[in-house]
C-alpha cells in the first residue's frame, strides 16, 4: 500500500484530481468539514447539550489530535465525524458528502470504505484470527477472498504482525491487538483513520509503538489521522491540536505554535 | 454540488456469512449447547408424541386386520346358523365395496342384477348416513327429533306424517346441527323405503334358504366341528348353498381355526379331570380347587410340562385325539398372541383420530410446548445479542449492513435449530419406539411405519429449525438496529 493507492479512493471526486496530480503531502483538500455541529440528548426531561456548534475543517494527510476532559463532548464529536450518529443540527461533510443525506446502505458503504476506526478497547472480533479480522471489512466491501488475503497479509506486515496472522485476539497482547486493529482500520484504504484513545489501554512502551506506527502511516502513506487522546506524547507527533471543552472548540492550533506553550508549562504536563 | 462517490454496500456471500456465523457459534460453544439442548428437548417431545401416534395408528390398523382374520371362525359359525336382521344386512352392505365377497354374496342371494344391486348399495349407504346422524345427536336433541325410536324404527317413525312434522320442528329449533342431506332427499329416501326393505328382505330370505341347505347336510352336527372340514366337502356345500366362501383364502383359515378352537375347548375340559388338576396344582403350588384355565395355559407354554400334561391326560382316561406336546405349546402361544392382539386393540381404541392421528389434547400440548421452546430460544438469542453489543457495533463500523447482522443471528439460530432438531428427532423417535415396544410387545414390530416415522422426523427437524429461526427474528432485529457508536463505549 502506498500514498497513491490512498489517493485512488478519492480520485473520483472532482477536486481530488489536481491534488493527486501535484502529489504534495499537504494537498490542502478538506476531507472532513463540520458546519455548526450541535448535538443534544434528552435524558429524563433534561436536555443535555453535548456539542454546541462545532465548525472545523480537517485536511487530507493531516494528523490531528483531539483533546479534552471526559464529558467535554469529545466522544460525541467523534461519533459525528465517524458517521456513527447524526447531529441535532448542523452538518458533517466527509469527503464533501453530506452524511445526513445518506441511506443506511450508503452509510454502511461510507463506514466501510472512507473511514477506519480504531478503538481504545481494540474491539477485534474474538472468534476471528488476525487475518480474518483484517479481511472482514474487505469482505463487506466486496473484495474477492484471494485479493483480500493478499492485502490483509500486506497490512499485517505494515504493523509488524505478519507472522501472527493465524492468531486469535486472545492469543495476543494488548499492543498486538491494537496493531491488528490498525491494520483492520486500513483495510479498505480509508480517507480517514479515526482513533479513539488508541493508547488508552496500553502501557507507555507499547503505546509508543502504536504512536510510531500511526506517525509512520501518516508520514509515509499520507493517511489522515484524527486521534482522540489524553496521551500528551501525541502532541509531539501530530500536526494540529484541538481542544474541546463544554461542547465547543476551546482551541485549535498547529503543533509548532502549541509546542512553545507546552514548553513553558512543560513541567506540569509531562 | 460535488459528485458523490458513495455507492451501496454489496451483500456478503452466503458462504462467508455462514462461515462467520459458524465461527461465532464455535467460540461460544457452551451457550450454543444450552440453546441446542432447549431445542432438542422440545423437538424430542414433538417427535415422541408424533412417533407414538403414528406407531399407534399403524398398530391399530394392523391389529384390526389381524383380529378380523382371527375372528373368521366366529364370523362363519355365526353366519352359517343365523341370517341376521334387516338392519344388519343394510349395515353389512354399506360397509362393503362393490366386488367384495359379501357384496357379491348378497347380490347372488337376492338375485339382483348389477344395476339394482348398485342402487341397493347406494340406498344402504344413505341409510347408514341417516342412522349415523341420529346416533350422533345427544340424548335431548334425539328425543326431540325422533323420540325413542332406534334403528329401522326411526325411518318407520319418520314415514308417518306426525313423526316427520315433529322431526322437522325439532330440527328447526336445533341451530347447532345441520341435517346431513336436504329434507327433500330424506323424503325421497323414505318414499323408496318399502322397496329397500323388500330388497333387504330378499337378501335375508336368501340367507335363510342357504342356512337351511347347509343345515340339511350337517344334520345334527355342531357347526364348529363341521367347519374343521371346510377345506373339503363342507366347503363345497357352503359354496353350493350360495355363500361366497373362497376355497383358497378363507376356507383353510376357518378350518384351521375350527380345529384349534376344538382343541382349546377339549383341553379346557380337562379341568374336569381330577388328575390333571392335581398336576397343575403341583406345578403352581396351589390347592387343586384353585386351579383354573389361565394357569393351565400358562404352564403349557413349556414343552416339558406339556408332555407331562398329555401323559396325565392319558392316564386319567381323557381322550387325547391327535394332540402332541408341540401342539399344546403352539395353542398356548397362539392364546398369548391373541391376548396381545386384544390388548393392542384396547390400547389403540382412540388412535387415528384428529390431526395426524393426534388427539385434540395432544395438539394443544404440542402447541404449548412449542411456544415454551420458542420463548426459550428467544431468551437465549436475546442474551446472545446483549453480550455481543460491542461485536455487532464493531461489525457495523466495519461496514456491515443491518441485513447482514440480522441474517447472522437468524442463521445462527437456524443452525442451532437444525442441530437441536436432529438430536431431538432421533431421541424422540427412539423413546417413542421404546415406549411402543413396551406397550405392544415385539409382536407388532413389523407394523412400525418406518417411512411415516422418517417423514415425521424430517418434519420435526424442519419444525425445530423454523421455530429457532422465527424466535431469533425479534432479537436479531434489535441487534441490527443497534447504533454503531455502542462500539465506542468502553466495556
Amino acid at each position: 500500500m502506498d500514498a497513491k493507492a490512498d489517493q485512488k479512493t478519492s480520485a473520483a471526486t472532482a477536486t481530488a484530481a489536481p491534488a493527486a496530480k501535484n502529489g504534495e503531502r499537504q494537498s490542502e483538500r478538506v476531507i472532513i468539514r463540520t458546519v455548526g455541529l450541535k448535538k443534544s440528548y434528552l435524558m429524563k426531561d433534561v436536555v443535555t447539550e453535548a456539542l454546541r456548534g462545532v465548525d472545523v475543517e480537517i485536511l487530507t494527510g493531516e494528523f490531528i489530535s483531539v483533546m479534552g476532559p471526559s464529558g467535554s463532548g469529545k466522544s460525541t464529536f467523534f461519533n459525528m465525524i465517524g458517521a456513527l450518529d447524526s447531529p441535532t443540527t448542523g452538518r458533517v461533510f466527509i469527503d464533501e458528502v453530506d452524511v445526513a443525506q445518506l441511506t443506511a446502505e450508503e452509510l454502511a458503504y461510507l463506514r466501510c470504505h472512507k473511514i477506519g476506526y480504531i478503538f481504545q478497547s481494540y474491539n477485534l472480533i474474538k472468534y476471528m484470527t488476525a487475518l480474518e479480522n483484517v479481511t472482514t471489512p474487505m469482505a463487506f466491501g466486496g473484495v474477492m477472498p484471494d485479493e483480500a488475503r493478499e492485502r490483509g497479509m500486506d497490512l499485517l506486515d505494515v504493523v509488524g504482525l505478519k507472522e501472527r496472522w493465524h492468531h486469535r485476539p486472545i492469543e495476543m497482547s494488548g499492543g498486538q491487538q491494537q496493531r491488528v486493529a490498525i491494520a483492520r482500520g486500513l483495510a479498505n484504504r480509508p480517507s480517514v483513520l479515526l482513533c479513539d484513545e488508541p493508547t488508552g489501554n496500553l502501557d507507555l512502551r507499547t503505546g509508543q509503538e502504536i504512536l510510531d506506527i500511526l506517525k509512520r502511516l501518516n508520514t509515509d502513506q499520507n493517511v489522515t489521522i484524527i486521534c482522540a487522546t489524553h496521551d500528551h506524547r501525541m502532541m509531539n507527533i501530530c500536526d494540529r491540536l484541538m481542544w474541546i471543552r463544554d461542547g465547543q472548540i476551546e482551541r485549535l492550533a498547529r503543533r509548532d505554535e502549541v509546542h512553545i506553550e507546552v514548553g513553558s508549562i512543560g513541567g506540569q504536563t509531562e | 454540488m460535488k459528485q458523490i462517490d458513495i455507492a451501496e454496500q454489496p451483500w456478503l456471500g452466503l458462504r462467508r456469512t455462514v462461515g462467520i456465523t459458524a465461527d461465532g457459534i464455535r467460540y461460544r460453544l457452551f451457550r450454543a449447547a444450552v440453546t441446542v439442548a432447549v431445542i432438542a428437548v422440545a423437538v424430542a417431545f414433538l417427535m415422541n408424541i408424533l412417533g407414538e401416534s403414528l406407531i399407534k395408528r399403524a398398530v391399530a390398523r394392523n391389529t384390526r386386520e389381524r383380529i378380523t382374520q382371527m375372528r373368521l371362525i366366529y364370523d362363519w359359525s355365526a353366519r352359517l346358523t343365523n341370517p341376521g336382521s334387516l338392519e344388519s344386512v343394510l349395515s353389512e352392505l354399506a360397509a362393503n365395496e362393490p366386488g367384495q365377497d359379501r357384496y357379491r354374496e348378497m347380490q347372488q342371494m337376492a338375485g339382483l342384477d348389477d344395476a339394482r344391486m348398485a342402487a341397493f348399495h347406494q340406498e344402504a349407504r344413505l341409510a347408514r348416513r341417516y342412522l349415523g346422524f341420529f346416533a350422533s345427536l345427544d340424548y335431548a336433541k334425539r328425543r326431540d327429533a325422533i323420540h325413542t325410536a332406534e334403528g329401522m324404527a326411526i325411518f318407520e317413525r319418520l314415514r308417518s306424517a306426525s313423526g316427520m312434522e315433529q322431526f322437522r320442528t325439532a330440527m328447526s329449533h336445533i341451530k347447532s346441527v345441520r341435517f346431513v342431506t336436504s329434507y327433500e332427499d330424506l323424503d325421497a329416501f323414505l318414499a323408496r323405503g318399502p322397496e329397500l326393505l323388500a330388497t333387504a328382505q330378499a337378501v335375508l330370505d336368501g340367507r335363510r334358504r342357504a342356512i337351511a341347505q347347509v343345515g340339511r347336510t350337517l344334520r345334527q352336527e355342531p357347526v364348529l366341528q363341521a367347519l374343521v372340514r371346510s377345506e373339503g366337502d363342507l366347503g363345497q356345500v357352503i359354496r353350493e348353498a350360495g355363500f361366497v366362501f373362497p376355497a383358497d383364502t378363507v376356507a383353510p383359515v376357518v378350518a384351521e381355526q375350527a380345529q384349534r378352537l376344538l382343541d382349546v375347548l377339549h383341553l379346557e375340559e380337562t379341568m374336569d379331570s381330577e388328575k390333571c388338576r392335581q398336576l397343575l396344582a403341583q406345578q403352581g403350588n396351589v390347592m387343586p380347587a384353585d386351579v383354573n384355565v389361565v394357569m393351565m395355559w400358562k404352564y403349557l407354554d413349556n414343552p416339558r410340562f406339556a408332555a407331562r400334561y398329555l401323559e396325565r391326560m392319558r392316564e386319567s382316561g381323557v381322550v387325547v385325539n391327535s394332540l402332541t406336546p408341540e401342539r399344546l405349546v403352539d395353542l398356548a402361544k397362539a392364546r398369548d398372541e391373541n391376548a396381545a392382539l386384544l390388548q393392542a386393540e384396547r390400547l389403540t381404541m382412540d388412535a387415528g383420530k384428529g390431526f395426524m392421528g393426534l388427539g385434540e389434547r395432544l395438539v394443544w400440548l404440542l402447541f404449548v410446548s412449542m411456544l415454551v421452546c420458542g420463548i426459550g430460544i428467544c431468551n437465549a438469542m436475546l442474551m446472545t445479542v446483549t453480550e455481543r453489543f460491542t461485536e455487532i457495533a464493531t461489525l457495523k463500523c466495519l461496514g456491515a449492513l443491518d441485513g447482514f447482522i440480522m441474517l447472522m443471528f437468524v442463521l445462527e439460530s437456524a443452525i442451532l435449530g437444525i442441530v437441536g432438531g436432529c438430536v431431538g428427532a432421533i431421541l424422540g423417535a427412539l423413546i417413542a419406539l421404546g415406549r411402543m415396544l413396551a406397550a405392544f410387545g415385539t409382536n407388532f414390530v413389523s407394523a412400525v411405519p418406518v417411512t411415516e416415522l422418517l417423514v415425521g422426523m424430517v418434519a420435526s427437524v424442519a419444525m425445530g429449525m423454523l421455530l429457532a429461526a422465527i424466535a431469533a427474528v425479534l432479537p436479531s432485529y434489535q441487534a441490527a438496529r443497534l447504533a454503531p457508536m455502542e462500539a465506542m463505549r468502553i466495556e
